[in-house]
């Protein structure tokens, strides 16, 4: 076990992190966000490969639908990271940090603000633009790339994916339909 | 002879923040990035999907949809926690045995060269820098390798979730599809 720890531990790499992450509390947060949006990238990176095998989605079509899930995981990374490092910065920690904190006592302010931080900056990312910006707008994303790209398309089959669009009837309609017959 | 009677000034609720925020911030950071995902999943998916002005779903769509949110919210935190604690546990087991060296504690043991936030905090003192230098060393290390383990459970982890969220979904709005 330690022959696989070693090369970690003892790594320039990984020790200037480490030394980063102590000194810079906004890096810290940071780290965290990215590492939380690597999970969402993970779970989107799946959610591709699960459409791509979905059989109930006509092969032609399949690509696009598992476009969409890609793109709108990519969309939702970018802005994620965009608000997360923005709630991260140093200014807009100083001024929260002041007004909410101002006249209290810490055991250990140094991991207090740290941790302050990566909360603020997590709240902004993972539940604020994930779970309310992105699903509001996504709708009518949704709607509006249907009608920009298939609005001749004759089918009643439509092509969207399960995530953002989940809450799309266009999607749903979708995913009850039989796949076409060949 | 009669105490006065001494009257405690109330806490003040910034000062009830702080206290909970240092409380929090024992957990380390990936339990913290954990909690907020599921507290987002559990609190604030369902309403979206039962809310969001845009959809012009049926409500019983919209209630199954809505379900699966808080399920998954539920089963993944509970995965999540349970594996992380074992990981966390076996991460200290590790270093008690002395098989965890930073490079950065060898070189301040060495040198007393001692990030400067760390010695900041304890005030100068040296000895002390180097203990939190040591504990804040195995958070970022567990955080990170935190990070990966929850990423490689995400696939069994979605796995039981789906089975799990039928059955509730199904029970929760079973007396509405009978109508």
């Amino acid at each position: 076990m330690s022959s696989i720890i070693s090369p970690i531990t003892q790594s320039k790499l990984f020790n200037n992190h480490l030394k980063r992450v102590i000194n810079d509390d906004t890096f810290a947060a940071r780290t965290i966000v990215v590492c939380s949006v690597l999970k969402d990238v993970f779970a989107y990176s799946v959610r591709y490969k699960t459409t791509m095998e979905n059989k109930k989605i006509p092969e032609k079509r399949r690509p696009f639908v598992a476009a969409m899930d890609l793109a709108s995981g990519f969309v939702t990374s970018i802005a994620q990271i965009a608000v997360g490092f923005s709630i991260a910065s140093p200014k807009v920690q100083n001024k929260l940090w002041n007004k909410i904190f101002g006249n209290a006592e810490f055991k250990n302010i140094g991991v207090a603000k740290k941790s302050f931080a990566t909360i603020l900056a997590l709240i902004g990312s993972g539940l604020i633009t994930e779970r309310i910006l992105v699903p509001l707008m996504a709708t009518p994303l949704a709607a509006f790339v249907e009608k920009k790209f298939f609005k001749h398309d004759p089918s009643p089959l439509k092509k969207y994916s399960n995530y953002p669009f989940e809450h799309n009837s266009v999607f749903r309609k979708y995913l009850n339909a039989k796949p076409a017959a060949n | 002879m009669i105490k006065p009677i001494t009257t405690a000034t109330p806490i003040k609720l910034n000062q009830r923040m702080a206290n909970s925020l240092e409380k929090f911030s024992e957990q380390g950071g990936e339990k913290i990035a954990n909690y907020i995902n599921a507290a987002g999943k559990f609190a604030i998916a369902p309403l979206m999907i039962l809310y969001n002005p845009f959809t012009t779903e049926p409500k019983e769509n919209k209630k199954w949809a809505a379900v699966k949110q808080p399920v998954e919210a539920v089963v993944t935190i509970a995965a999540q926690i349970l594996s992380l604690n074992l990981l966390y546990k076996g991460i200290d087991k590790l270093a008690e045995k002395g098989k965890l060296n930073f490079k950065l504690i060898q070189d301040a043991e060495k040198t007393g060269k001692i990030p400067e936030a760390i010695l900041k905090a304890n005030g100068g003192d040296k000895v002390k820098a180097l203990k939190n230098l040591q504990k804040t060393c195995l958070d970022i290390f567990k955080d990170r390798t935190g990070t990966i383990l929850t990423i490689a459970l995400y696939v069994p982890i979605l796995a039981i979730s789906n089975r799990v969220f039928p059955v509730i979904a199904d029970l929760l709005t079973k007396d509405n599809d009978d109508e």
